[in-house]
């Protein structure tokens, strides 16, 4: 007996040692993306407040890029708007009886949006996650789409009342359903862990056609992103091994290694819809 | 004793901080990310009980964790290489070392401090690059980043060593 207390009390680092291995594995394998563990994230308050510290400081050091991406913005909407009013007054031009635009009171577009600041971000990990200063207490919630000014980011994971964690385009756990802009064929977006520029899109019916170079948007088939948000364009494309589909190398719109300001997109349908589908799914 | 403590407390936040705040955000060329946080369980001082070291590598290796939002992964690698520091210190170093001491160039002398960093660093990284990689596997790639982290971890690691103070002071 007091010999195996001896060795019991010799080798107790080994039990340490194996304690802490199952303890650290445990966290590894539990904290799947869906059911993130709070305590750990980085939503966490003072992870959260150093970070958003740092945040906060090296946003002055891309300014210049920002300003610059506004201007573009700005002129694109600019060129829209312009557009839209030329057509609009070609409608008045044309019909007689045309009495302006009155559109439906009863028919409200969905989407509404909260801006946001990356306070940390990671791009060269195999899953990567952002966390941006916004939370419940400003109306966000899980499974909310994530744009930037110039395009698809990710989808809100997990939230607590001033942050939130998102899953961006970067991780092999985020798929989205999305097109070629102009063909109503939809495939699936997902991400291959090397380059944090490109990101592959399967499943795309091979008689859908397009080019090098053509633009890729969301399908607005989840609810969670409105149909048409830049995803990114052709860059390469090949034929899947069972020969009826395409894969196609996308690059992305969004620079996740200079990510700054975000745009949460809340759409105040998503819960009615997403039941509405589950019903479905439980009666078949 | 209690210098000690102040000591590895100083170490463990300024490290921390380091590595959150600037480190993790180094990527270079997309590749290399140093974990330079190891130098606090390499300067551990030589004659720390084992389950001290295991303890505080584990420690450490958490807090990383929840900096980074890499649940674990961080963590599982460090108390691995807490726990194989004291057999990597005899390998290279003999038994006859004084306790108290603290590993740097000046007490195992510049080839012994560089080689123990050296399987240090290499255990550490195979390890957490392995465990990050159950979810996602590309061998290839995988080599390179575990190759590209342990020259990068080992460069910052032997630089600093050669300008930390105590280091010098210490040898006497």
């Amino acid at each position: 007996m007091r010999k195996l207390l001896d060795f019991l009390v010799r080798k107790r680092h080994w039990f340490l040692f194996i304690l802490l291995e199952v303890v650290s594995l445990m966290l590894v394998y539990q904290n799947n993306a869906y059911q993130r563990n709070i305590m750990f994230s980085s939503a966490n308050v003072i992870t959260g407040h150093i970070a958003s510290v740092s945040g906060y400081v090296s946003s002055y050091l891309n300014l210049r890029e920002i300003n610059r991406e506004l201007l573009e913005r700005n002129g694109e909407l600019e060129m829209e708007l312009l557009e839209l009013q030329d057509q609009l007054d070609m409608m008045r031009a044309d019909t007689v009886t045309f009495s302006g635009f009155a559109p439906d009171s009863t028919e409200h577009f969905p989407y509404s949006f909260v801006m946001a600041n990356v306070v940390n971000n990671s791009v060269t990990h195999l899953s990567n996650y952002i966390t941006v200063n916004r939370g419940r207490k400003d109306g966000v919630e899980p499974d909310m789409g994530v744009v930037s000014e110039r395009g698809v980011v990710g989808i809100v994971s997990t939230v607590s009342d001033h942050f939130a964690v998102v899953i961006p385009l970067l991780n092999p756990k985020f798929r989205l359903s999305c097109k070629v802009l102009g063909s109503s064929y939809f495939g699936t977006l997902s991400w291959n862990g090397r380059n944090a520029r490109f990101a592959n899109l399967d499943e795309l019916p091979r008689h859908v056609e397009f080019e090098k170079g053509d633009t890729i948007v969301t399908s607005g088939y989840s609810a969670v992103f409105p149909a048409g948000i830049i995803v990114g364009k052709v860059v390469d494309f090949e034929k899947q091994h069972d020969d009826n589909f395409y894969s196609l190398e996308v690059e992305l719109a969004t620079d996740f290694q200079a990510l700054n300001n975000v745009r949460i997109i809340k759409n105040y349908r998503q819960a009615e819809q997403k039941n509405i589908e589950q019903e479905a799914k439980r009666n078949d | 004793m209690i210098n000690n403590i102040l000591r590895g407390f100083f170490y463990f936040v300024v490290l921390v901080l380091i590595q959150v705040l600037v480190l993790n955000n180094i990527h270079f060329l997309r590749v290399a990310t140093p974990f330079l946080y190891l130098y606090f369980i390499l300067k551990m001082p030589v004659g720390t009980s084992r389950t001290n070291v295991v303890f505080f590598s584990f420690l450490i290796g958490l807090v990383i964790d929840i900096f980074s939002n890499t649940p674990g992964m961080h963590a599982a690698a460090c108390t691995f290489a807490g726990f194989i520091r004291e057999p990597l210190i005899r390998l290279f170093m003999g038994k006859d070392l004084p306790e108290g001491i603290y590993p740097s160039y000046k007490t195992f002398g510049y080839g012994g401090f560089f080689r123990y960093t050296l399987l240090f660093v290499v255990i550490h990284h195979v390890t957490l690059f392995l465990i990050e990689s159950l979810t996602f596997f590309d061998p290839l790639f995988l080599a390179l980043r575990i190759g590209a982290s342990v020259v990068t971890t080992i460069l910052l690691i032997c630089t600093i060593e050669a300008f930390n103070i105590e280091s010098q002071k210490s040898g006497e």
